[in-house]
């Protein structure tokens, strides 16, 4: 009975906080009430149509297994990893684009803080409903991750910190959300210190492959937080183009040249990286990292991810000096597209090379490169994550003021 | 409590692929191209008819290498891949996620997903199986027509294959990448 009095006490405490939290009572009228425009429409459309992959897709799965996908032996990870790492970048990036206002103190940037830690919470959401169906036993994870953690496995690291990074960023968009700033600063720095470790384990989770050459090393780690950062720009550019139906506020305009400045800085060091990550990777002939740096340069997704992602946002950036934050909205919308292929190519490259490279069977050439095609069920799984991250926003939007409160 | 390695005089092997049959057989490992424990890699014969290199043709009998320092061993996050007490690299197939880390990570392609219990499998020495019956053979020696295969204790000094490791030249594949292999090739 007294057990039963103070779980009713800790019930209704819980429900005492969650009132305090600023919100709007939403139904499901209002979140059909939206303005009746072309593109809205189509968006909405989109959306629903992605939804429903995502619900047939995970059928499919459940069904088939993993024979539903175009995974193989020899190419194990593949389009739903992809996506994962998409959508948790995506995450991590916007965690620090808001960070930039509320734990640094950059006045200019608190317009976006509540917005981009929204969004960063839903993108990581998006992120664990995709990779919940690719990994194969995702329960059994959580019950032996915690009673035999693998310490020295890069997965383990990366999948912990981002369960507590996901738990700070949302103590941190409830503070910000009571505008209580002080205790949002200190969650939002260490949410942003947590994800910023769990990031860098993703990877290293490819950094650690001492047998694939081509992604062992240093490089992968630092460049998820440089790529981060990049992909979070985008996103508050298309946000924010999609807040204001492209007529910026001078307030938000002048963010956005700031993000822009800061964007050409940062597309200009990773196109610095990566041109001599692939020089690097080429020369002297090592097998294993230079045949493979010099296949990649020849696969057309490559190079999506260098004009995409980096070169058309870049010159458009270039272009104006930053000042385009219209064209920059359209830049960004390339630049994820670019995103995703350097997401992709970051999977796929690792496989590439055979680690058996003796034929085996008869009637069979020796290998070469190993080959992978996405099945539709593993497509329609990534598109369902992009539904549910667009839906998760879009309540969002509704249920809770993104906008900067006014006092600031 | 041994340490099990084997040794392979891979130049005797004739590709009859016994031992693949034998251990899946043994082991009831599904059939299917990518559900192998073990295989024979071929080299086909370099050059163009009449001017063919003979000594290009060969055969390299591989699976599990066994590593001291098992890089999948090292990359699980749930610690279901584990050294039992002979040193062998098993998987526990309860606290297996299917994270598929270990596939990528092994350098040797050894792993493989099992389709009835829907995890990662390998090579096990015939460890749940012959050894656990009391057997010191595994399924792939033991039915080697030109015995290829000797299988042993590598800490028990007088044991066939410690005596042939110390008695003939060896290697062991992608040695520079520090896993130690317990599978020594003869040369």
């Amino acid at each position: 009975m007294a057990e039963a009095v103070t779980n009713e006490g800790i019930v209704a405490k819980v429900k005492a906080f969650l009132a305090t939290i600023p919100h709007n009572k939403i139904t499901l009228r209002d979140l059909l009430n939206y303005p009746k425009t072309p593109v809205n429409n189509f968006i909405a459309l989109l959306t629903v149509l992605f939804l429903a992959f995502f619900v047939i897709g995970v059928g499919n799965y459940l069904i088939h297994g993993h024979e539903a996908y175009g995974v193989t032996r020899e190419h194990p990870w593949g389009l739903l990893i992809a996506v994962y790492i998409f959508f948790v970048v995506s995450s991590t990036g916007l965690c620090i684009v808001g960070s930039l206002g509320d734990v640094f103190g950059f006045k200019d940037y608190e317009v976006i803080s509540k917005r981009a830690i929204f969004g960063s919470i839903v993108t990581i959401l998006s992120g664990f409903a995709v990779i919940a169906f690719e990994i194969g036993h995702p329960i059994r994870m959580m019950i032996w991750n915690v009673l035999t953690p693998g310490l020295r496995s890069a997965i383990w690291w990366m999948g912990t910190l981002y369960g507590l990074y996901l738990t700070f960023m949302i103590i941190e968009f409830v503070f910000l959300l009571k505008h209580d700033m002080r205790r949002a600063k200190i969650f939002g720095l260490i949410g942003l210190l947590v994800g910023l470790a769990a990031h860098s384990n993703l990877g290293g989770v490819f950094g650690f492959l001492n047998t694939r050459l081509i992604s062992q090393g240093v490089f992968y780690p630092t460049y998820f937080i440089l790529t981060a950062f990049i992909t979070g720009i985008y996103l508050a550019f298309i946000m924010m183009g999609f807040r204001y139906r492209l007529k910026f506020p001078d307030n938000i305009r002048k963010m956005l040249v700031g993000l822009a400045k800061i964007q050409g800085l940062l597309l200009a060091i990773l196109m610095f990286f990566e041109t001599w990550k692939m020089m690097t990777a080429i020369y002297g002939g090592v097998p294993g990292r230079s045949d493979v740096a010099e296949h990649i340069l020849t696969t057309w997704p490559f190079w999506a991810e260098v004009l995409l992602g980096m070169l058309i946002p870049f010159l458009i950036i270039l272009k104006s000096k930053g000042q385009n934050v219209t064209g920059m909205f359209w830049g960004s919308l390339i630049g994820m597209v670019g995103i995703f292929f350097m997401r992709y190519d970051l999977v796929h490259d690792t496989q590439l090379k055979p680690l058996q490279m003796m034929k085996v069977r008869e009637y069979q050439l020796p290998p070469e490169w190993v080959h992978y095609a996405p099945s539709a069920t593993e497509i329609m799984i990534s598109l369902g994550g992009l539904g549910i991250c667009i839906l998760l926003y879009y309540i969002g939007t509704k249920l809770f003021n993104l906008d900067a409160d006014t006092e600031h | 409590m041994a340490r099990y390695g084997m040794a392979l005089d891979y130049k005797n092997c004739i590709n009859c692929k016994a031992c693949e049959v034998a251990c899946k057989e043994e082991n009831g490992v599904l059939l299917g191209a990518d559900k192998h424990r073990i295989w024979v890699g071929v080299n086909e014969i370099e050059g163009v008819w009449p001017n063919l290199s003979i000594s290009s043709s060969s055969f390299l009998p591989s699976q599990c290498q066994q590593c001291d320092n098992a890089p999948c061993e090292e990359v699980c996050p749930t610690h279901a891949t584990y050294y039992d007490e002979n040193g062998v690299v098993r998987v526990d197939s309860d606290k297996c996620i299917l994270c598929s880390y270990c596939m990528n990570a092994c350098p040797y392609d050894a792993r493989y997903v099992d389709d009835r219990t829907v995890t990662v499998d390998k090579c096990t020495f015939c460890s749940d199986t012959r050894l656990a019956r009391g057997l010191t053979t595994t399924a792939c020696q033991n039915t080697c027509p030109t015995k290829v295969r000797t299988f042993g204790d590598l800490d028990d000094p007088e044991s066939e294959i410690s005596i042939l490791l110390k008695t003939r030249d060896h290697f062991s594949l992608k040695a520079n990448l520090g896993t130690e292999p317990k599978l020594f090739y003869l040369t």
